[in-house]
């Protein structure tokens, strides 16, 4: 059993923390400016490791992870069993034959890429038949 | 301030705080923090399975996604991610005053994160009405006229089921900040006990992360 994270041990202080809380700002006014840019498909990419960065300076400063060694193993490990589930689905995603497109309410006239009621590949939106990319 | 590792003479069964079915503090501490560990595990869990799926459909409609979103005001969203952000760092400063004995900014830190979570929903507020008022509503109750992409109900399903959970978080959490606002005006905290802070902070962390990735993935599809 870790001590860690016991009291009196690594007070962190004020300019440490406000020195994350600069970063996380900062890191903030980037993600707003790169949604104006373009990265093609990496877009989501983009914005998502913008994210995770924030989120480790959270978990490591703020949830004091960086000492807390017992706690960051069953946080970690439950980012594990996440990564697994995200994993599994794509599988499933990627591999699948078809997948229906919702009900849509009329009127409408076309979906994009996928005519109504027709099965469609999940991963490209294309009508089914139609050769993966 | 003591560097020990371990208990303090002090803390040997002395504290008001401490129960009966632990060895001492540090005993009673850890197991707290465990448990709250796990329960933020699931929590990440729950958000997982509603990320992933929020996934499947914006890859699936990527059109209805782009065109649903720009329903949303980025200027909002990324105000309450500021205040957000801003009310983590507060509540950690209210850990780091009870543990060098700072009574009155334990109570000012607290007092400031309650206000940021306050403006947090009020935003919120404010952001809904908008959307109850447009009729961009999820489901079957999508009543906005004048689309001219189909299927961004899509996307209004998963920002209510979404923002709604995390909000009714950070409800909560105002709730537990209050309470821990009446005993820090008791005068419970202190260098020797602040579990009630450190926990709490842990899951006021945790809706702040799920934020994180909430805002650009709702807010800033491009």
């Amino acid at each position: 059993m870790s001590q860690s994270a016991s009291h009196a041990a690594h007070i962190t202080g004020p300019k440490t923390y406000g020195a994350v809380l600069l970063g996380l700002l900062v890191l903030t006014v980037i993600t707003v400016q790169a949604s104006y840019i373009d990265f093609g498909s990496m877009n989501t990419v983009v914005a998502l490791i913008i994210a995770t960065i924030k989120a480790s300076l959270v978990a490591l400063f703020f949830m004091h992870l960086r000492h807390d060694k017992f706690n960051a193993v069953i946080f970690v490990g439950g980012l594990l069993f996440l990564s697994i589930f995200i994993i599994w689905t794509m599988f499933d995603l990627g591999t699948r034959e078809t997948i229906l497109p919702s009900n849509l309410k009329e009127p409408v006239l076309e979906f994009p890429g996928a005519p109504l009621n027709k099965p469609v590949r999940p991963s490209t939106g294309q009508p089914a038949g139609t050769p993966a990319p | 301030m003591s560097t020990a590792t371990h208990t303090t003479s002090a803390d040997h069964g002395h504290s008001p705080f401490l129960q009966h079915h632990f060895r001492d503090m540090d005993q009673q501490f850890n197991t707290a923090k465990i448990g709250m560990w796990l329960f933020l595990v699931t929590e990440i869990l729950m958000f997982g399975g509603l990320f992933i799926g929020y996934g499947i459909m914006h890859a699936s409609h990527p059109q209805a996604f782009l065109a649903a979103h720009h329903h949303l005001d980025r200027t909002m969203g990324a105000i309450n991610t500021i205040v957000l952000l801003f009310s983590s760092f507060t509540m950690v400063m209210a850990i780091w005053a009870a543990q060098t004995s700072r009574k009155g900014l334990v109570i000012l830190f607290l007092v400031i994160t309650l206000l940021c979570a306050a403006t947090f929903m009020g935003v919120k507020y404010s952001e809904y009405s908008h959307k109850f008022h447009e009729g961009l509503l999820p489901g079957k109750y999508y009543t906005h006229e004048g689309d001219t992409v189909p299927g961004q109900f899509l996307f209004f399903s998963f920002y209510f089921m979404m923002t709604g959970l995390h909000g009714i978080h950070v409800l909560l959490g105002m709730v537990v900040i209050s309470w821990l606002i009446f005993r820090a005006v008791r005068g419970d905290f202190g260098p020797d006990y602040y579990g009630p802070l450190d926990v709490t902070g842990l899951y006021w962390h945790l809706v702040d992360l799920i934020w994180i990735y909430l805002f650009p993935l709702m807010y800033l599809i491009s």
